[in-house]
């Protein structure tokens, strides 16, 4: 791992360059992690460091305490010179159109740039112009609005500026941020291997900036893509490979890189939020409750990734801390999206479900690719049983993100209901594709197969089969296995995922109406088989059942005991009918 | 009491000192006085002039028809012909003009001895030759009395007697006189000074703009070469015509023909700051304005164009476009066919009149509109390939045929008829000859393509997805997606070759975007039915079942 002070000195001459380009969200993300950098033990005394954790004021104390701190050259990762800034061309008209800009004058700042040339005023107007080109794309998008908010509102600068960057490029004159620019107006039109090239060069040659590392990695769509990039092996490439491991569901691979990075950044909570969401994506709810608790005990005002806790908080229907949660957001900042998909939530929790659906529209305004909301308020639509509008949000929530299971799952489900199983089956199949440990996916799509207008039963024993294999919790995938192959005449299996079942049931301790099934299943199958010591022991069970199974396991016994006694004489009698 | 000769002369230089000034009462008044006094012809020709500036039309003819050398001198006779031009009296104009033949090359057959007899040349080095003069107003006359073919033909003999007949030219390219092989035959058979050097060079700038890129854009590279040389050798005071309005606006013409409407738009609005009301320049910035949505900056120029030049077709036609760009079909009519009135030569408005006609699938209209565009502007092809394409709506495929083939025989390298001689091909199911007509169009346009492009790249996919060659055609659906990702018939069709493939998932996966653009769509909605049951019968996805 590369010194600590280097990174130091590299994200903190980078926070004041990503700003002076107005990447907020980029010089906030390099801030965090400056600060989540562990101090040198060597410097500090123990007791000071101990607190370092539990409280932030402390930490940032002794940060401002802390002299200059000379850099060191990194060792196993490749050093990237801190790019040097020609100040003497961005005169006055860049700071009076970063004035323009930080006033969110997106305009008005392109204009007082037009006619510089220092690489950070051009790049400084190119980027106002997109921003203003996506703000008024979002107004269209209000006043033009479709059936949930679609909409064809384009950026109307996309085209000028593509052509303007690309002969930037071909020139030779782009910087790495005109790069990303770049690479955001190609994903933007489209082009999406053009701006994977783009977003590749730019990292490399300026590996600080997150936004483009993220933008990056939302171009990753498969692990293919992902190892075809040819990227430089700076730290920075950490945090990117761990973040595009997340979204490509490999989530093991990406707590391991997330906890080697906390080597060195340990205090960052950006880590241990990213940690939290894949913990949440392997279900380990207690985990990933217990971090989050800590996060806010450190960070109390932090909205970002709220809404993930609160889905934890959802399902495990804590109710007291949700509703603790929502207040808590709704102080700090009520008109954040992940503020607004917290309450929802904690409407749909109390069964409030229009309510809640208010709250998820709200969040949805606030930001239209918000791809949680979407999938949340189509659950929320499938509660009050209004099946059109539910399709339309999974459909708004796949069209943002097509690696989304729990969406494709909804809109299975969705047509499952309108009676649709041909629809449902390819839903359920890709959510199975992109999820594929999930029993409840696996019987879902099963179920389709069972269904009257496919009847494909020997797909359907072949999903069962498939959840069976994974942690089916409700244990249908074994009823439905033996009933399935008892229906189709194949009684071995039957019978023996009718006992596999029964054990189940007796290891969980549950009755019901399917012990009652399984145990004369194999009560007649053991007879059938003349292993009438088992078939014994199955119909005495039965026996402490009232209903009419009491009556056929009594004929049963009745049965075994005439052909015992007198065994010679076989006869047909034996089975009732 | 007798004047002197000395005397005279300085009252001759007052009337042309008064004519300079345009103080025209005054100089009618010293005319008369010196004609008065000496009688001379070349007096009589100031004083004509001099009524003639001040718009005293009849006096003029009359001066110049009592006179009798009226008939003797060409220069005379013009001058009582522009008179009869300002009178709009055409037939005696042309015959004041004399009787003259011209053959169809431009060619003037006509032996008589021009020269002038009583008059001097004007003080100027150079002037335009009278024949020219002459030429152009007989065009003018038969353009006025309708007779367009013979107004051509004068116009052609007008530029050919002296190249430096602008006026001539820009009638015959403005009013789309001359197709695009005409016009370059007759810019090479000009014949210029030595002096000129520059101007073959621009001329061919301001012909029609169809041949491949590389050779216009040579043109202007020859053009901005050319450099003025003052006497000072400083290399800091070579003026060039690089930033001339005229030539640039050739340019944003280009570029609006190329589809470049940004680069365009852009262009002639830095033109119109410089110049604000460069006609050429205005008309070519209100049709980027149109093709970009600018429906603000349109209503502004027209508004303005409207106090400014009332009088002008190119302001109503702003006003027209106005309403087009807001998609209010009606209005836009009434002022495109209002500045057809103003001047029935102006064939951007009847373009305007027939395609406000066609917004609106209202063929019959749209086609009377572009029938007379087709008429009065025998050099223009659009409104022939218009008729075809409203041939085409109403699936009259043979007919359309026809027109476009007429088209390309008026433009033979616009690469948008390549595209809809491909689109009837398509459609008359020889999907062979539409596929090759595709891509010829391809081959003509620069690259990299442009979204104007896309539907001629979905074109060509359909057709070798119609060929059964589905590697090509889904390359092409690509290409096109790379282009725009808002075509519904790009998704369906890439999802349809996907499913004649047997490639049920992504065929799947194709309809969804297709419907998400366009949720009703009945082909679709069935074949997404179709594939998702071939997809099940198909039993389970082998990958879904290993992983």
């Amino acid at each position: 791992m590369t010194s600590k002070d280097n990174c130091r000195y590299e994200l903190r001459t980078a926070i004041r360059q990503l700003s002076d380009r107005c990447l907020y969200s980029a010089s906030k993300w390099a801030a965090e992690q400056l600060v989540g950098i562990e101090q040198d033990p060597a410097k500090f005394t123990p007791s000071n460091t101990r607190f370092q954790r539990g409280s932030s004021s402390i930490r940032r104390r002794f940060h401002s305490n802390e002299g200059s701190s000379t850099p060191i050259a990194g060792i196993s990762y490749v050093s990237t010179p801190v790019m040097e800034e020609d100040e003497v061309v961005d005169g006055d008209f860049y700071l009076l159109a970063k004035s323009y800009f930080d006033c969110r004058e997106y305009k008005r700042a392109a204009h007082v740039l037009r006619e510089q040339n220092g690489k950070k005023s051009v790049f400084l107007r190119l980027y106002a112009l997109y921003l203003a080109g996506e703000k008024r794309k979002e107004e269209e998008v209000v006043e033009l609005e479709g059936s949930l908010g679609k909409s064809d509102a384009v950026n109307q600068e996309l085209v000028s500026l593509e052509r303007e960057l690309s002969t930037l490029r071909k020139n030779g004159m782009i910087d790495p941020f005109g790069l990303y620019l770049y690479g955001l107006v190609l994903k933007q039109k489209g082009s999406e291997n053009l701006a994977r090239t783009a977003l590749v060069e730019s990292v490399n040659s300026y590996p600080w900036n997150w936004s483009a590392w993220s933008e990056l990695q939302s171009l990753c769509t498969t692990i293919d893509i992902l190892n075809s990039l040819n990227l430089n092996n700076h730290w920075m490439k950490d945090f990117f490979l761990a973040s595009a491991y997340q979204e490509l569901r490999m989530h093991n691979e990406s707590l391991v890189k997330y906890e080697n990075l906390q080597g060195t950044f340990s205090f960052s909570n950006y880590i241990q939020a990213q940690i939290a969401k894949a913990q949440y994506s392997l279900r380990e709810f207690d985990q990933v409750e217990a971090i989050f608790e800590e996060l806010l005990r450190n960070d109390p005002y932090r909205v970002e990734d709220m809404d993930m806790y609160s889905n934890v908080l959802y399902a495990k229907e804590c109710f007291s801390a949700l509703s603790y949660l929502a207040h808590r957001v709704f102080m700090t900042d009520k008109y954040r999206p992940e503020s607004c998909c917290i309450i929802g939530n904690y409407y749909s929790l109390k069964g409030q479900h229009e309510k809640s659906v208010v709250y998820f529209r709200r969040a949805l305004k606030l930001n239209k690719n918000y791809l949680s909301a979407w999938t949340l308020m189509g659950h929320e639509f499938v509660e009050m049983k209004n099946i059109p509008a539910a399709i339309d949000a999974y459909r708004r929530a796949v069209d943002i993100n097509s690696c989304d299971y729990r969406a494709w799952y909804g809109l299975g489900q969705a047509y499952e209901m309108m009676g649709m199983p041909f629809y449902a089956l390819h839903y359920f199949k890709k959510s199975v594709f992109l999820q594929p440990n999930d029993s409840r996916l696996w019987i879902a799509m099963a179920q389709c197969y069972e269904s009257e207008q496919l009847r494909m039963l020997e797909d359907a024993i072949k999903c069962y089969r498939r959840a069976a294999n994974c942690n089916d919790r409700e244990a249908i995938a074994l009823h439905q296995l033996a009933k399935l192959h008892s229906e189709l005449g194949q009684s071995e299996e039957a019978a023996f995922y009718y006992k596999k079942d029964l054990e189940r049931m007796e290891a969980e301790e549950r009755e019901g109406p399917n012990m009652v099934e399984a145990l004369l299943f194999l009560a007649t199958y053991y007879k059938a088989q003349k292993k009438f010591d088992e078939a014994e022991i199955y119909c005495t069970r039965l026996l402490d059942y009232t209903g009419p199974e009491k009556e056929t396991a009594k004929n049963l016994l009745r049965g075994m005991r005439i052909a015992q006694s007198s065994f010679p004489s076989m006869d047909v009698e034996l089975f009732p009918p | 009491m007798r004047m002197r000769e000395e005397e005279i002369e300085k009252l001759r230089g007052v009337v042309r000192d008064c004519l300079s000034k345009h103080l025209y009462s005054s100089a009618i008044f010293f005319a008369d006085k010196v004609t008065a006094f000496t009688e001379d012809p070349a007096d009589i020709y100031m004083q004509a002039q001099a009524l003639f500036l001040g718009r005293h039309f009849r006096r003029a003819f009359h001066l110049l028809n009592a006179s009798k050398i009226v008939l003797r001198d060409p220069r005379f006779r013009y001058l009582a012909a522009k008179c009869l031009e300002e009178l709009k009296e055409w037939d005696q104009c042309l015959a004041m003009l004399g009787d003259a033949n011209v053959d169809e090359h431009g060619n003037v057959l006509d032996n008589k001895d021009h020269s002038g007899m009583y008059l001097d040349k004007d003080c100027e080095d150079r002037e335009i030759n009278i024949v020219a003069a002459t030429c152009f107003l007989r065009g003018k006359a038969y353009e006025a009395l309708e007779n367009r073919t013979q107004a051509r033909l004068w116009y052609k003999a007008a530029i050919k007697a002296d190249p430096l007949c602008y006026e001539a030219l820009e009638c015959l390219i403005e009013s789309h006189m001359l197709t695009c092989d005409e016009e370059s035959s007759l810019l090479s058979s000009l014949q210029f000074g030595p002096e000129d050097g520059w101007l073959p060079s621009f001329y061919a700038c301001l012909i029609k703009k169809y041949d491949k890129e590389n050779i216009i854009e040579a043109r202007f590279k020859e053009l901005e070469r050319e450099t003025f040389n003052s006497k000072s050798s400083d290399p800091s005071f070579i003026r060039t015509l690089k930033t001339n309005t005229d030539l640039l606006a050739c340019k944003a013409e280009y570029y609006h023909q190329c589809g470049e409407y940004q680069k365009c738009f852009e262009l002639t609005s830095v033109l119109l700051e410089k110049d604000p009301f460069h006609l050429k320049s205005t008309l070519v910035h209100l049709a980027a304005a149109m093709e970009l949505g600018h429906s603000n900056e349109l209503y502004l120029m027209a508004c303005n164009l409207v106090k400014d030049y009332p009088q002008k077709a190119l302001s109503w036609f702003a006003v027209g476009c106005y309403y087009y760009c807001i998609k209010k079909y009606d209005q836009s009519r009434r002022y495109f066919s209002k500045a057809t009135t103003l001047d029935g030569t102006f064939a951007p408005a009847w373009i305007g009149y027939g395609n406000a006609y066609a917004a609106q699938e209202e063929g019959d209209q749209a086609m009377s509109a572009y029938r007379t565009g087709a008429r009065l502007f025998p050099g223009c092809h659009l409104p022939t390939l218009y008729i075809g394409m409203e041939y085409m709506r109403t699936h009259s495929f043979k007919l359309a045929e026809q027109f476009f083939v007429q088209a390309k025989t008026i433009c033979p390298s616009d690469p948008l008829v390549y595209n809809e001689l491909g689109v009837v091909a398509y459609d008359m199911k020889e999907y062979n000859k539409a596929a090759w007509w595709f891509e010829k169009t391809l081959a003509c346009i620069p690259s990299p393509l442009s979204e104007m492009w896309e539907p001629t790249v979905v074109n060509l996919a359909h057709s070798y997805r119609k060929l059964k060659m589905y590697r090509e055609a889904i390359k092409y659906y690509e290409k096109a997606l790379a282009l725009s990702t808002r075509s519904l018939s790009t998704y369906a069709g890439l999802a349809y070759t996907c499913h004649l493939q047997d490639h049920f998932t992504a065929a799947i996966t194709y309809y969804h975007k297709a419907l998400w653009l366009k949720p009703d769509d009945q082909f679709c909605t069935e074949m997404l039915s179709l594939a998702l049951m071939d997809e099940c019968q198909n039993g389970m996805d082998p990958k879904v079942e290993v992983c």
